[in-house]
């Protein structure tokens, strides 16, 4: 037992300042010190197992701190598969040193020599005696020079390494106890939130850091939780107490920009590519290329485009800093901590030793993200505040801005002599520059010119023997934001190599893993590929065999290559060979990886499951990028916001994945983080050439891009056809969300308001203003009855502006024939009713007719206010007495000659409006008149859901509410065949009318959710009547479903359709990403997905698309007070014509199919999508 | 505009005056601190943000937290014997089968897992994968994802011995079985 601290320690301090590898004190544990940081590989388990190994101590007692600036030594840049293979190798000698001074101090102690002691467990053993680490060095401070040179152990006697070792980090992440960065709270943190440039994902160019003209803090300083706005150049961050409050004021804060001027044609990506400015740089001239090229028997020229990725982490970018007066604390998910430092330093102008960095995880970063972006943001906001700020990005700021993983181009020429490979010329055009800190660049600290980086010319020779080569690779300024990202450019150098040399096989007749191995000197290389090709099934051929079954074809494919990381000629990784299978749907040109077999040589391994589990995630990231990713551009940006734009591999497309891993503990441990990525590509190409017999040089394999290989005809899908709708100015709708919803409650097709248009011209007799009476002249039973007609009429709905007080109108209402605002109900004498008797209260609602004798227009519905009964009317006029009166003047009218001419008004009332109240229906019971009384008056639904004639008069007869388009919401039939097909009925309506939602009919979204949370005041007596009534007008029309079809444009054809057949493009891939995890979950009782299927969905019944685009770009703001549920807006993460196409495949997709009556059918089912 | 609310989350009962605008994620994660789920796209398409509301799983990012009012929340953190710390047979099957890389996107693939065999508690491997479709993983953990969820339900057959009806996989989508069962604003 120790009774006194003590601690051993190894430094070195020759490089600079004393840097501590790896300490073992008292406590009984070690603690390693690593400048790399895990990114979510388990790297800290092979760390700790590396310590453990070396010092004979139980790997539970050995921690890693990783990337901390202030406590682990400055090893660069976790990048390159770097960290076992250089940046361990201090961690293992400090481990064997204190182990031989351990070792020398129990022999000591144990009186014996110290080659005759073990080590074991924490001990030092000598026959039967023992004595712990800790004993040893108890009270001592002992310190021990980092000396390279410590004998190691022999892998042979290798116990721990090796040994598939449980992940250290799990238990805490799956209790949800592990902190990442994201966690983290710091006392007294405020949030920023930052307003990046119109300019998103771009770097390069004069106008980077100049482009914003001005921006107005005065409109958002008295928002809630408001600190600050910071500016400096191009820099602009809002600083609030919370998060949420930090995105409304940026969202809210009025900002100028310039244009920034357009991308190059970024559809002709390998042309925009090579005419770059580019430096060529000769990385491989072996023999005369001209020459053997020209001695060639068989010559081919091909190009390969690999896109622009996203290194799309999970995880939003998110940090905190704390400037402390100076010496600055930034937590951080980085992958680079010192060299953040160095950036953060010159971004403040402060010495990089006074700033600490702690490093936690964050989501896997595969590269470069936003993780050092977002510090910057963090340390800047926080010097300007004087108080630490988180910043998280939001999903569309990183998916925008991160520096993605760079497009390449790869040209080749090649040629066989003699059916050997003679000749090779690879020129490859590279496009980044590794992704300067945004912070510098925004606030100009750093210049904008563009700048091309060295890192394309990674694994850029073949491994082949080649009489002539001539390989350059092409340094390109970036065109966005691009840097590395796993397997940098070996994947699609390799993509080149590998593809070009498989076809180089075929051409010589021979099976392609033999024409390999008889171009491989190196015996290592052969024998991996050689076991890889034999373990793997690899089924030799001379030719593509096009195996078919059905509608599916059938092809395996082989790819090799060794990762080379760092500057050229740089270092091998681990060398990974491919064997993998495809099917591909001949009908739909789908490509589907059904299993991959991966052989690797990565030397010594450290933990054999950790390793699989790197195959296994590079196979599976590789694989969706192979098949699926492809980062879109507009004319001036990046566009994919969110995974809508841009999906990832689903779970239904993992392949079955098998590992080798090749024996070879005696060779120094290899880096495994990137070699089995590399060669995807070229794997799953060569294999879709053995199924089809059709080469893909372009990734991604998409369903589109293999149907034109293919030559199959696209069965022009209904969502190809959608044009683009222009439609300016929806964007200005989307801010006034509840606004817009609320002007569809008015079902305004013409305008008018209650006392707006002061122009007009009085033809009728004005009703002189006299003083309403008070609310204490009436009965509170009066009150409270005219409380349930104000509430049954939704008055509050429409009187209410955005923000404003309650029932003091103001809002404003868009309809065809201008704009109106709705009027001050208050009893306020001025502005409101207070001045109003109930004469010319009840001459408004039934007739139309202000006070003041100008004729309202219909949208106010007193074509159905008139047929309420006076005891109504007079209760509804005394509750609004009782109302709080405000001041508030009703905003003129602004409506198109000649709808500003009221007096038109009344010559439509002449013709339209019967003013009669409504008589009760004898022969019917009570409950069903009271019902049709408040549907057919207080409540007016016919205002929407009847549709209306030219002059925009409601139509009646067997016309009434049979649905109709108003300002994009489509309110659905509630009477006739149309409506009968869905089976409602009593209960089903008085369930939807009390709660919002009828179990698997229908839940009310836009504005009927509005009008449905004030039916709320309604008593249930009055919904039941409703129900009663709404459910008799659905049943026994004599109208027939192709009567209306016949009559109605705007109906679906009464003909059979045929199903159409959706092939898999870009719009079901939005869909299937955005759409499909609410409106068709994969798991039960989901408790956010849509309550209601998509073919049920009123919305489609309109036959008009834009009832679907609506709802798409505004989403659903459910009432807090029913059971129905929000769906969220996608106005900003689409665009318009994704918008269109989106509907127009919905409706495709669900709409329903009435052959014959209204029964639905089953949706349409996308043609052999899983 | 501000509201009260109360909820119970991992067992605690809250009682909270939050903007009604406030997504439930981000009053867990700000507010209650309870971070396990995570914040990855609020939009529902990723998945890192679910957790059980009245028992239905639901990603948090869309669901107001004034929608959960008086709800009973479970989390990730809620899932382990409050007493003993003994895992959750979920939990315990991505320790097990090593169901995580970097783990961000764990939090809701052990929520959904959980929420899968509550309800169907012998899945086949086809069902699981179905089943985790709209969940995303980046660093292309899959594989162990997977046998992290065939193995939860193998622990959690093994404690707890099958009901009757169990095991019916969720057939078409239909309306029915999507119901809500969650929360009563």
């Amino acid at each position: 037992m120790t009774s006194q601290f003590g601690r051993i320690a190894v430094f070195r301090d020759d490089l600079g300042p004393r840097e501590v590898f790896l300490t073992f004190d008292t406590s009984g544990v070690a603690i390693g010190f690593n400048g790399h940081v895990d990114l979510g590989t388990g790297i800290e388990t092979a760390l700790a197992q590396i310590v453990a190994e070396e010092l004979d101590l139980p790997v539970q007692r050995v921690r890693m701190v990783l990337g901390d600036t202030e406590r682990t030594p400055n090893q660069g840049a976790t990048i390159a598969s770097e960290t076992i293979q250089v940046a361990a190798v201090p961690l293992r000698h400090s481990a064997a040193q204190i182990r031989r001074e351990l070792a020398l101090r129990g022999a000591r102690r144990l009186n014996a020599s110290p080659q005759g002691v073990t080590l074991e467990a924490g001990e030092v053993r000598f026959k039967d005696a023992r004595v712990s680490y800790e004993s040893l060095i108890a009270g001592e401070d002992i310190a021990l020079r980092l000396d390279l040179l410590t004998p190691v152990k022999r892998p042979e006697d290798y116990c721990v390494v090796g040994k598939s070792t449980p992940r250290v980090d799990l238990p805490a992440k799956v209790t949800g106890t592990h902190p990442y960065v994201h966690d983290i709270f710091v006392e007294n943190m405020v949030h920023g939130h930052m307003v990046r440039p119109p300019y998103a994902g771009r770097d390069s160019g004069e106008f980077i850091g100049k482009s914003l003209l001005s921006f107005d803090e005065t409109a958002v300083r008295d928002m809630p939780g408001f600190v600050a706005v910071v500016r400096q150049g191009d820099f602009l961050g809002v600083v609030a107490e919370r998060a949420d409050q930090a995105e409304r004021i940026a969202a809210a804060l009025p900002a100028r920009w310039l244009t920034p001027p357009p991308l190059p044609d970024m559809a002709s990506l390998a042309d925009t590519i090579r005419a770059q400015p580019s430096k060529p740089r000769s990385c491989d001239a072996t023999g005369d290329f001209a020459a053997g090229i020209a001695e060639c028997d068989k010559r081919l020229s091909r190009s390969y485009v690999w896109p622009y990725h996203m290194h799309a982490s999970i995880g939003p970018s998110c940090a905190i800093a704390d400037w402390n007066d100076g010496e600055p604390v930034v937590w951080s998910g980085t992958q680079n901590p010192h060299m953040l430092r160095h950036d953060l330093a010159q971004l403040m102008a402060l010495a990089e030793a006074r700033i600490d960095i702690r490093r936690y995880q964050a989501a896997g970063c595969y590269g470069r993200n936003c993780a050092d972006d977002v510090c910057g943001d963090a340390l800047f906001l926080s010097r300007a505040v004087g108080r630490p700020v988180r910043v998280q990005l939001t999903r569309e700021q990183e998916h925008l801005w991160e520096p993605k993983g760079a497009a390449q181009i790869m040209d080749v020429e090649g040629g066989l002599k003699d059916g050997a490979l003679n000749a090779y010329g690879l020129d490859s055009w590279y496009p980044s520059n590794r992704g300067p800190n945004l912070a510098l660049l925004l606030t100009g600290t750093i210049s904008p010119e563009p700048r091309p980086s060295d890192m394309g010319d990674r694994t850029i020779i073949p491994p082949y023997r080649i009489p002539h080569k001539k390989i350059t690779v092409h340094d390109v300024a970036p065109i966005v934001r691009a840097a590395w990202m796993r397997g940098v450019s070996a994947l699609p150098n390799t993509f080149a190599h590998e593809s070009f040399v498989d076809e180089m096989a075929f051409e010589a007749g021979e099976d392609p893993v033999a024409f390999r191995l008889a171009h491989i000197d190196d015996p290592r290389t052969a024998q991996l590929m050689r076991e890889s090709a034999e373990k793997g099934g690899w089924e030799p051929r001379t030719a593509p065999r096009k195996r078919r079954e059905g509608r599916m074809a059938y092809g395996q494919g082989f790819a090799f290559a060794t990762y080379v990381h760092g500057t050229f000629p740089g270092t091998a990784a681990a060398a990974a060979a491919w064997v993998c299978d495809v099917a591909v749907d001949m009908e739909t040109g789908e490509v589907s990886l059904t299993r991959v077999f991966v052989g690797q040589d990565q030397g010594l391994v450290i933990n054999p499951d950790g390793v699989r589990h790197q195959i296994h995630g590079n196979v599976n990231q590789t694989a969706g990028r192979v098949l699926k990713e492809n980062l879109s551009f507009d004319e001036v940006t990046v566009t994919p916001k969110s995974w809508a734009t841009y999906p990832l591999q689903t779970f239904p497309e993992t392949p079955e994945i098998e590992t080798m891993l090749v024996e070879r503990s005696g060779d120094p441990a290899l880096g495994v983080g990137e070699s089995a990525a590399v060669p995807a590509a070229a794997a799953i190409a060569n294999a879709i050439f053995d199924a089809t017999g059709v080469r893909m040089r372009e990734a991604p394999f998409t369903p589109e891009k293999m149907r034109a290989a293919l030559g199959i005809h696209d069965g022009a899908p209904e969502a190809a056809l959608a044009g683009p709708v222009a439609r300016p100015g929806w964007r200005q709708r989307l801010s006034a969300k509840r606004l817009g919803a609320k002007g569809v409650g008015l079902a305004a097709l013409l305008g008018g308001s209650l006392t707006a248009g002061a122009l007009a011209l009085p033809i009728h007799r004005a009703i002189p203003p006299a003083a309403a009476p008070g609310a204490a002249s009436f009965s509170p039973e009066l009150i409270a009855k005219g409380r349930d007609v104000f509430a049954a009429g939704n008055c509050a709905d429409c009187h209410t502006a955005e923000g404003g007080a309650a029932n003091a109108g103001g809002l404003a209402v868009e309809t065809s024939f201008g704009r109106i605002y709705t009027s001050n109900i208050t009893p306020d004498p001025e502005t409101g009713l207070g001045n109003w008797s109930y004469a010319a209260f009840e001459r408004a609602m039934r007739q139309g007719i202000s006070r003041d004798g100008t004729n309202l227009y219909p949208a106010f519905p007193y074509t159905s206010f008139a047929k309420m009964t006076g005891d109504d009317m007079f209760a509804l006029y005394a509750y609004l007495q009782t109302l709080e009166p405000v001041t508030k003047a009703t905003p003129s009218a602004e409506m198109a000659v000649p709808f500003n001419l009221r007096p038109l008004n009344a010559a439509w009332n002449a013709i339209f409006h019967d003013a009669r109240p409504l008589e009760p229906q004898p022969e019917q019971s009570a409950e069903w008149n009271r019902g049709r009384y408040l549907v057919e008056a207080a409540g007016h639904c016919s205002v929407c859901h009847s549709p209306r004639n030219a002059l925009g008069a409601e139509k009646t007869g067997e016309k009434a509410l049979t649905g109709a388009l108003v300002k994009g919401w489509y309110a659905p039939a509630i009477a006739g065949p149309e409506a009968t097909g869905f089976g409602w009925n009593d209960e089903s309506f008085y369930e939807y009318l009390r709660n919002g939602s009828a179990h698997g009919l229908a839940a009310a979204a836009g504005p009927m959710a509005d009008v449905v949370a004030n039916l709320k005041a309604l008593p249930d007596a009055d919904i039941r009547s409703m129900a009663v009534y709404l459910a008799s007008l659905s049943q026994g029309s004599s109208v027939t479903a192709s009567d209306i079809a016949a009559t109605d444009p705007g109906s679906p054809s009464p003909r059979p359709v045929s199903v159409p057949t959706i092939l898999p493009d870009a719009v079901h891939r939005l869909f299937e990403s955005a759409c499909a995890s609410c409106h068709e979950p994969a798991i039960s009782n989901l408790a956010t997905a849509a309550q209601i299927p998509l073919s049920r969905t009123p919305a489609l019944r309109s036959g008009d698309l834009e009832a679907i685009r609506t709802v798409v770009r505004d989403g659903i703001e459910a009432p807090l007070s029913l059971d129905t549920r929000d769906m969220p807006a996608f106005g900003r993460e689409l665009t318009v014509r994704q918008i269109d196409d989106l509907a127009a495949y919905v409706q495709a997709r669900y709409r329903p199919k009435r052959a014959a009556g209204l029964e639905e059918t089953s949706p349409a089912q996308p043609s052999g999508i899983r | 505009m501000n509201r009260s609310i109360e909820v119970t989350v991992n067992g605690a009962h809250h009682a909270l005056t939050i903007d009604e605008r406030r997504t439930l994620l981000d009053v867990l994660r700000s507010d209650l601190r309870v971070t396990g789920p995570k914040y990855g796209c609020g939009l529902a398409q990723c998945g890192a943000c679910t957790v059980l509301v009245g028992g239905a799983p639901a990603r948090s990012c869309v669901m107001r937290a004034a929608k959960a009012n008086g709800a009973e929340i479970v989390t990730l953190e809620g899932l382990s014997d409050p007493v003993s710390g003994t895992l959750h047979p979920v939990q315990q099957g991505f320790v097990d089968a090593a169901g995580a890389q970097c783990g961000y996107c764990l939090s809701g693939m052990v929520m959904t897992a959980v929420a899968l065999l509550e309800n169907e508690s012998d899945p086949s491997e086809a069902r699981v994968r179905d089943a985790l479709k709209h969940n995303l993983c980046r660093c292309g953990t899959h594989k162990e994802i997977i046998a992290s969820v065939m193995r939860a339900s193998e622990l959690m057959r093994r404690e707890r011995p099958a009901k009757a009806g169990d095991g019916e996989p969720f057939s078409d989508g239909g309306a029915d079985a999507r119901r809500s069962e969650g929360p009563r604003a």
